[in-house]
């Protein structure tokens, strides 16, 4: 009987005690073990950003605290599984905690959107500023049109129905067209909708803004055809929002659209000094599969239709979401400048473009303007 | 390095442990010192020479005291001869013998240790004083005098109000003969360095744990009960703390702010503070635990209290505890008459404000609690009202103490409190303090909970019901709270932690 207790106690001090402390420690212990042994990875793909590697040790760095600080960041960096762990993290903001938002980020029928908010009229403010003096330094006497727009982020669809914070895109819109009343507004926000953007990424969908480009194109006096082949690229794209909060969505399909006068266009990139076609294939093994379109991010570039109908010219003045954009108004223009003051200062663009005879496009999105530090 | 870190967890702690569970029997002392030098050293690489200057304070400063103390017993019996004989035998007594002496001692003879307890507490507050203190005095002086002497800008060392403390507490305890002096330097060491309470307590005095760092048993139960605790603790400041000091953030970061969106902000920090501190505490406590210690407990659901007398007899006990045997007792407690006794309660609550923070706001929070504190005595009214009042007048107090305590300085703690009374035409609500209070509100119902007993009763009653079940689920739960943990961690999500300002 005596002996049967006994057992009976060893058993129970096993399973409450022993095994799930060795279970706890063979979790610990081998995510510790993971984490001495990993080989250390370069660049991560869904962040789309290059990992910290482990800090050089010197006896500054460690007096000065520095090299125990960059090793935080490359513990983290490193850690084994990191995207299966920030996946974990954002599905149990959103289902256990029940957070409407994982790092500014939230879901809206299948779409990921960030919250841009609030409106910081500063920013718009100085965003206008910088473009003013494009104005005053280059555009006052010029004999061509101004014309301006101003693209709206995802936010501005889904805000309202999902109740998310949202600046206030007509008070951007406001400060932007009574800031520069010398060119014309182009109001492209009746013409878009949720579906005209990708699902996991910020910009909006090339196959599916058709409609703004020849509304472009009619307003500024350009002739497109509108008539363009359809193709899917087959590998599938992931955008800058899948990465940044580790959200489980189905991956978007790039799409472009072409037609013979766009398959003989020609674009130059002034900093690479290459010329390529519209769409830069290569692009599509980069970390950013959006860059097909004019080569991604470039401060100076330059659309040559060689059959034309017309000598017209067009000089852009944008952000990233004009890459998918410009392509459709090729048809229109013999020759399309684009010019990226994020990466090229201002002071400098007249070096390099002749703005005699053309017409100008300020194209930029709400996020840009609304978060201005970028421009120069 | 903070527990709640991915450096911690994952390089430094396993290290650690492995070395601690290879060494033998009293080697572990020496690893605990080491292991905690290099835990401080990768905190605060610069400050290692300071902390074991303290280090070194507090020991020399103990065997003087009991020294001084062995050298006056001996000439008051009238041993003159003797005396320099007994000089030396006083100093190489075993602790023991001398502790038993120091029991003995009368009145007399315990002051003759008075100065090396005054000249060790003096260098170690001079310490305090001009890393946390220099600013603020100098700040006030140049208000007051006009003058602009410039400020020192010196950063403040991690955990140096607890270190302070807990050596100042020694030497009392070594002075009052309560605890007899430690002679081995490593052990000593061991005690003020002792990584898990060093940057962030609880204060742990060193009459809590002498005995176990002589000797002390290590059992599967204890290291399975101490990982339970930290893992728990760890929950606490990631998944719960974490999120509140967001909330706090978003709102501090608001242009829209409401009446609602203040009281949530003050809800939120009440929370935040809570399980941040305690869960800290709770790491602590179980690190403790897995080496064989019993730390004392800091919180007993404090946000239960009745009145602020009892609150304060479950927040931060090991401070309070403090404060009541080293400074309000030495100047007399309440056996002393109205006048004096309520002077002793405004020192006590000034000093307790001022540890928190060198500010006004820190000043201010101290005497709003002495003032409250005095009220209750002289009153009683707390017994008085319904059990409910009772609840809802500390709550209350406690969201308008903690808002004085998080403002930067006196006039956002008064710009605080007006909008959680509506001044300045706020709007009741906005469209943004919903989309917050929509968006936390899981976490702050599950932060409230946890700030009962309740969630222990139900685990106690499950186990009564199902002790197998219950180990099953404990231990998932556990691993869960680790990975979880992880995931946030590795997420680079916040992970301020407040008492690190201490």
């Amino acid at each position: 009987m005596k002996h049967k207790e006994k057992s009976l106690k060893c058993k129970m001090k096993l399973l409450k005690h022993i095994i799930p402390l060795l279970v706890l420690f063979a979790v610990w212990g081998g995510i510790a073990l993971f984490c001495w042994l990993k080989p250390e990875d370069d660049f991560s793909v869904s962040e789309r950003r290059r990992l910290a590697s482990l800090p050089a040790m010197s006896v500054d760095s460690v007096l000065s605290g520095e090299y125990f600080r960059d090793f935080e960041e490359y513990s983290l960096d490193q850690f084994p599984l990191r995207d299966a762990f920030r996946v974990l993290k954002s599905v149990s903001e959103f289902y256990l905690f029940g957070k409407s938002d994982n790092h500014d980020i939230y879901i809206s029928d299948g779409y990921a959107v960030k919250i841009e908010y609030p409106l910081d009229k500063s920013s718009v403010r100085s965003a206008v500023k910088k473009l003013n003096y494009l104005y005053e330094t280059y555009l006052s006497d010029v004999s061509g049109n101004i014309y301006l727009s101003v693209i709206p982020d995802k936010g501005y669809f889904s805000a309202e129905q999902t109740e998310h914070p949202a600046m206030d895109y007509q008070a951007l819109f406001d400060i932007v067209k009574e800031g520069m009343p010398y060119a014309k507004y182009m109001d492209v926000t009746s013409m878009l909708e949720l579906s005209d953007y990708y699902k996991t990424d910020s910009h909006w969908r090339q196959e599916k803004i058709r409609d703004v480009a020849e509304y472009f194109a009619d307003s500024m006096g350009a002739s497109v055809s509108g008539k363009y082949e359809e193709h899917v690229v087959e590998k599938p794209f992931y955008g800058v929002y899948l990465g940044q909060a580790a959200l489980l969505l189905e991956n978007d399909r790039i799409h472009y659209l072409s037609n013979d006068t766009l398959e003989k266009c020609t674009l130059y990139n002034e900093e690479t000094k290459e010329t390529t076609g519209l769409y830069h294939f290569e692009k599509l093994e980069s970390r950013d599969m959006y860059e097909i379109y004019l080569s991604g991010a470039s401060p100076l570039l330059s659309i040559k239709n060689p059959i034309a109908e017309k000598e017209k010219k067009l000089i852009v003045f944008r952000d990233s979401f004009a890459s998918s954009l410009i392509p459709l108004l090729a048809e229109g223009y013999s020759e399309i400048t684009l010019v990226d003051t994020r990466y090229m200062s201002p002071t400098a663009v007249g070096d390099y473009v002749d703005f005699a005879g053309a017409d100008i496009l300020f194209l930029y999105s709400t996020t840009v303007l609304n978060n201005s530090e970028t421009l120069r | 390095m903070l527990f709640s870190s991915i450096p911690f967890l994952y390089y430094y702690l396993p290290v650690f442990f492995v070395f601690y569970a290879a060494a033998p029997g009293k080697w572990k002392n020496c690893v605990i010192f080491f292991g905690s030098l290099a835990f401080y050293g990768c905190a605060e690489p610069k400050n290692l020479i300071l902390i074991l200057t303290f280090v070194l304070t507090g020991y020399l400063g103990g065997i003087l005291i009991v020294h001084e103390q062995s050298r006056k017993t001996a000439c008051a019996q009238g041993r003159k001869t003797a005396c320099d004989q007994k000089n030396k035998d006083a100093r190489e007594q075993k602790s023991r013998d001398t502790w038993e002496q120091g029991k003995r001692m009368d009145a007399q003879q315990r002051k003759s240790g008075r100065w090396c307890l005054a000249v060790s507490a003096a260098v170690l507050l001079s310490f305090l004083g001009y890393f946390k203190y220099a600013d603020f005095l100098l700040e006030n002086l140049n208000r007051l005098t006009g003058l602009s002497i410039p400020m020192l800008r010196v950063v403040l060392p991690v955990g140096i109000s607890f270190y302070t403390f807990q050596i100042i507490s020694y030497l009392a305890d070594v002075y009052r003969g309560d605890v007899a002096c430690q002679r081995n330097f490593i052990d000593f060491g061991a005690y003020v360095m002792f990584f898990p309470q060093l940057i962030a307590g609880p204060i742990v005095r060193y009459r809590d744990i002498a005995g176990e760092l002589e000797k002390r048993t290590h059992q599967i139960k204890a290291v399975y009960d101490g990982v339970t605790r930290f893992l728990l603790g760890l929950g606490k400041k990631i998944l719960i703390a974490n999120a509140m000091a967001q909330l706090v953030d978003i709102f501090r970061a608001s242009d829209q702010k409401s009446v609602l969106f203040y009281w949530i902000y003050a809800a939120a920090f009440t929370l935040f503070i809570y399980f941040d501190f305690s869960g800290y505490s709770d790491m602590a406590i179980g690190l403790g635990r897995i080496m064989g210690f019993h730390f004392p407990e800091n919180f007993n659901y404090p946000y239960l209290s009745g009145s602020i007398t009892e609150f304060w007899r479950r927040w931060h006990m090991t401070l309070g505890g403090w404060f009541r045997d080293y400074v309000y007792i030495p100047l007399g407690g309440n056996r002393v008459k109205k006048s004096r006794w309520l002077f002793h309660i405004f020192i006590v609550w000034m000093l307790t404000g001022l540890w928190h923070g060198a500010a006004w706001n820190f000043v201010i929070w101290g005497l709003l609690f002495a003032v409250l504190l005095i009220i209750e005595k002289l009153t009683g009214f707390t017994e008085k009202i319904p059990k409910a009042f009772r609840h809802v007048y500390v709550l209350l107090v406690l969201v308008f103490s903690f808002v004085i305590f998080n403002a930067a300085d006196m006039a956002q703690a008064g710009s605080d409190i007006r909008g959680l009374f509506g001044f300045g035409n706020l709007p009741l609500y906005t469209a943004e303090t919903m989309y917050y209070l929509k968006s936390y509100l899981l976490t702050l119902i599950a932060a409230g909970i946890g700030c009962t007993p309740f969630p222990k009763y139900v685990f106690a009653a499950m186990q009564r019901r199902s002790p197998g079940v219950f180990s099953l689920v404990k231990m998932v739960g556990l691993v869960m709270i680790l990975l979880l943990s992880t995931a946030y961690l590795v997420d680079g999500s916040f992970n301020p932690f407040l008492y690190f300002r201490f």
